[in-house]
């Protein structure tokens, strides 16, 4: 049985759909299996579909999968909110919402993973700057901590601040807060029209052309630009999307979705250049950084995807400098075993993620040791330093 | 809510020996010699503090200690032992190292607006007032942000980004005095929030200094920060976990039009439905809000605004963005208002009769005051489906309770705002009322909302903490605060309760029929 194919069944009872509490909810034995952890002992790796392994350090640890928990629990069209377990693949909560003309605003990849891993990993899609990123839509999760507890933060409505917001600082921590057994998020009506328009430039492009749209009220909802070709993208009702794409000109893609989509799943020919991915945060408004590269602007500039041979020390340094900041991907080698996929690269000692720094640095471990004292969960994975520089 | 007497107290020197003794003169005895030791602790603070603060940062006369003893729930009152009103971040960073040393307790403040008792002063602390933190650092229209200290004015920011066409969208009823420090102490929203998002969407970087006296900086001009979403946890985190020296929000563009559609109802219910229609249709209002029958006749009393008089419920719909898709959707929302059986149907046709129907409602809360000599504020969110369910239940409870209430609420996003009516002058209705407001909190609760949408917890909601977290969850967030605070310096006994507090309560308030922390000893 799968998501899907419970949204079709009932598709006209819009009003309220609370599916079977029993449907692939795999808690009990995910607590069982962190508490049986903690008394042995045995760090654990937490893993959904294993799609986003290319993020983050290797783990050692004994697996321990949500792939069981999953499904979702209740969808309230007109509530626009959402309530899915961990363990859900991204692609049927994509098709259930869009049997509603739903969807989740800020667009994650889909790649085969689940709504867990998107959320661990904390990742947005194209439309993020327009609306929000993942954090901002998440209302409330279900969590195991460290110690096998099941605890409920935040709930499905809009508005709380009843205890801290630990729903949100679960998303993008890689598991190292907690594993993530439901998330509650707030999602939105599909747009009436979506556009996408092409420009051509004479030169290429830096971010100030798309930071100026930005600030004006025009209903954007994402922008490219690689090299010489600029892509924006435009949704809402039809008139408000007509007229602007009337103003800013350019050519109309025929299938306004496909770019968007290739970016999102990091499928576009930029991202077959063989050196190492790195994505570089940074505010939309930060100059062209001078690393040597092939560069791609996203975000309206507020996300910089980098393929470079340079050293990690320059691109941390550059993206710091600028008040952001850097994580590079781990890319995949051949195998010697001579498989197709090939393996991903280790990293032992060389940081993936911006290096945290003295006093950041021992509050992030000691709130990482709230919440998972023993280091039970991903240890390693993400910013190592964070439990090597474990308080005494 | 306990009543609020139990936790009134004023041990101040001067005051308390002002007051006619009640009890033996031994009992007399004993209370002068607490006073002069706290008298003897004040001084030795002040002295202690004077070492590296200019004399004018430090407050510790009774008359000049009296504004700041409590904040907008003022039944909720205590005199702290100093008032400090630091003036940049160094004197804040030599403050906290001194109170960890010291181990004195330290209660920050903005303009004391709060609603919850936030900001209510301990009474062997420090109160930090951020109030002369009040500069506009930095505006910049091009990077569509403002860098504010702590105690400018919410209001301000938008002020001052309006000659470039931007504003700031969190708009909380308090704009115009309320701070951005305590809307992101408590993240606040507002009457915006369902469209453009609470203070945490609208924030975009923080500079803390925590109890050790580090300056840490959070978030970033960029889109995230490396490690953990430390933006997220300290927006609403009640001054229970660092001191805010610094907010930069970001800025949206004013859209070009905002048009308003008042919706009158012959009864609650069909109001109630109407809102969730209107999400449902895929419309997501700049703003969505009710007004029932009492607040809407004090509304009008108050403001003359033109608000139907004879409705039960009328509906404030605000839609803004391009001409164009405004015009759209005011007839698609007037549709949904007419199939719920609207009585009325009025758009706003000019600027000026929009803003004065949005000023009777953002001064509704003032003119219920002037239908009674109390009214008690409550901020609970539930699922917008419950809400016809939820107001007829309140309304049953108003008649058991024999106090009435005035309904006047972000409808969109099921944030209620229930006004209790009552009168502290007659016995024990103080107590009534927050017995009231306490049950309307646990039913919030029951249909699967929380106890405080947007006012925060801080001593007012401590208990209903209890209803809605387990004892597992409550020791997770003690943990969290550890992390920063590990000995509990920052605003002690706020935001959430020990385990022997709900203890306390649970023998009081049975759920359900369950006892909350089982386990627990009864005291």
């Amino acid at each position: 049985m799968n998501v899907t194919s419970v949204g079709e069944a009932d598709q006209s009872v819009a009003a309220k759909r609370e599916l079977s509490p029993a449907f692939g909810d795999d808690s009990a034995r995910l607590s069982d299996a962190v508490r049986e952890a903690v008394s042995a002992g045995t760090p654990l790796a937490v893993t959904g579909a294993g799609t986003r392994a290319c993020l983050g350090h290797e783990v050692a640890g004994r697996p321990l999968s949500t792939l069981a928990h999953t499904g979702v629990i209740t969808h309230e069209p007109t509530e626009l909110v959402v309530t899915v377990r961990a363990g859900t693949p991204v692609s049927s909560l994509v098709e259930t919402l869009a049997a509603e003309r739903q969807m989740m605003p800020f667009e994650p990849p889909d790649g085969g993973g689940t709504l867990g891993g998107v959320m661990a990993c904390g990742l947005s899609g194209p439309r993020r700057p327009y609306v929000g990123a993942a954090r901002d839509f998440v209302l409330g999760t279900r969590i195991i901590n460290g110690q096998g507890q099941v605890l409920g933060f935040g709930g499905e409505v809009m508005k709380n601040v009843a205890g801290y917001d630990v729903s949100r600082l679960q998303i993008g921590a890689f598991g190292t807060l907690g594993l993530l057994l439901d998330i509650s998020m707030k999602v939105l009506p599909m747009p009436e029209v979506e556009l996408t328009l092409h420009h051509e430039l004479d030169s290429p492009d830096t971010a100030d052309t798309l930071v100026a749209m930005a600030r004006q009220p025009i209903p954007l909802s994402g922008s490219m630009v690689q090299e010489r070709d600029r892509f924006i993208r435009l949704s809402g009702s039809a008139v408000a999307v007509e007229k602007t794409a009337s103003s800013l000109g350019g050519s109309r893609v025929a299938e306004s979705d496909a770019p968007w989509q290739d970016l999102r799943e990091r499928r576009l020919p930029f991202f077959d250049d063989p050196r190492p991915l790195w994505r570089l945060a940074v505010p939309d408004h930060a100059p062209p950084l001078t690393i040597e590269g092939g560069w791609l602007l996203d975000w309206g500039g507020a996300q910089r995807w980098l393929k470079t041979d340079a050293a990690a020390a320059v691109v941390f340094a550059a993206a710091k400098a600028v008040g952001g900041h850097a994580t590079r991907y781990r890319s995949r080698v051949p195998a010697t075993s001579g498989e197709s996929d090939g393996v991903l690269e280790t990293r032992h000692g060389t940081p993936l993620f911006q290096p945290l720094e003295g006093p950041m640095l021992h509050l992030q471990s000691r709130l990482r040791d709230s919440f998972d004292p023993h280091r039970i969960f991903n240890r390693g994975r993400f910013h190592p330093e964070l439990d090597n520089a474990k308080d005494a | 809510m306990v009543a609020a007497q139990k936790l009134t107290s004023d041990t101040d020197g001067s005051e308390s020996a002002a007051e006619p003794g009640a009890g033996t003169a031994a009992e007399a005895l004993a209370r002068a010699a607490v006073t002069d030791e706290r008298l003897r602790r004040r001084a030795a603070h002040a002295r202690s503090l004077a070492a590296f603060l200019p004399a004018d940062c430090i407050l510790s006369s009774p008359e000049a200690l009296r504004p700041y003893e409590s904040d907008g729930l003022t039944a909720f009152k205590a005199t702290p032992l100093l008032v400090v009103l630091p003036e940049d971040t160094g004197q804040v960073q030599a403050v906290m190292r001194w109170a960890r040393d010291a181990s004195v307790p330290v209660v920050a403040r903005g303009a004391g607006t709060g609603l919850s008792g936030g900001a209510l002063p301990h009474e062997e602390g420090i109160l930090l007032g951020l109030a002369r933190f009040n500069r506009i650092l930095e505006l910049d229209a091009d990077k569509g942000i403002a860098r504010l200290q702590p105690g400018v004015r919410n209001l301000a920011i938008s002020e001052a980004a309006r000659p470039h066409g931007l504003y700031y969208a969190p708009d909380p009823s308090s704009q115009i005095a309320c701070t951005i420090g305590g809307n992101v102490a408590e993240n606040a929203g507002g009457v915006h929030c369902l469209k453009y998002g609470l203070t945490v969407h609208n924030v975009i970087a923080l500079k803390v200094v925590t109890i050790d006296g580090d300056l840490i900086e959070i978030g970033g001009q960029g889109p995230d920060a490396a490690g953990y979403d430390l933006l997220a946890l300290l927006v609403g985190s009640e001054g229970m976990l660092a001191i805010t020296v610094e907010v930069t929000v970001k800025l949206l563009p004013e859209p070009p039009v905002a048009r308003l559609v008042m919706a009158a109802f012959a009864n609650v219910d069909d109001a109630g439905n109407a809102v969730g229609d209107v999400i449902a249709q895929g419309i997501v209002p700049a703003g969505l809000e009710l007004m029932d029958r009492p607040a809407l006749q004090a509304a009008e009393a108050f403001a003359q605004c033109g608000y139907p008089l004879d409705a039960a419920a009328v509906l404030l719909c605000e839609l803004d963005g391009i001409p164009e898709e405004v015009d759209a959707e005011i007839e698609r929302v007037s549709e949904v208002f007419s199939e719920r059986q609207a009585t009325r149907l009025h758009i706003a046709t000019t600027e000026a009769e929009r803003l004065l129907l949005w000023k009777g409602r953002k001064s509704a809360f003032p003119a219920v005051g002037r239908l009674a000599p109390d009214y008690y504020c409550i901020d609970g969110t539930i699922p917008r489906r419950q809400l016809s369910h939820v107001l007829q239940r309140m309304e049953q409870l108003s008649a058991e309770y024999e106090l009435p209430i005035a309904n006047v609420f972000h409808a969109g996003d099921g944030n209620l705002h229930p006004l209790i009516m009552f009168d502290s002058n007659i016995p024990g209705e103080l107590h009534r009322t927050e017995e009231l407001g306490s049950r309307i909190l646990q039913l919030c609760v029951e249909v699967g909302g929380t106890v405080t949408g947007e006012h925060g917890v801080g001593v007012e909601k401590i208990n209903e903490m209890c209803v809605q977290f387990d004892r597992d969850t409550l020791l997770q967030f003690h943990a969290v605060k550890a992390a920063f605070d590990p000995d509990g310096h920052l605003n002690p006994g706020k935001a959430v309760p020990t385990l022997q507090r709900c203890a306390e309560f649970g023998a009081m308030h049975v759920h359900a029929g369950k006892l909350p922390f089982p386990e627990l000893e009864r005291f």
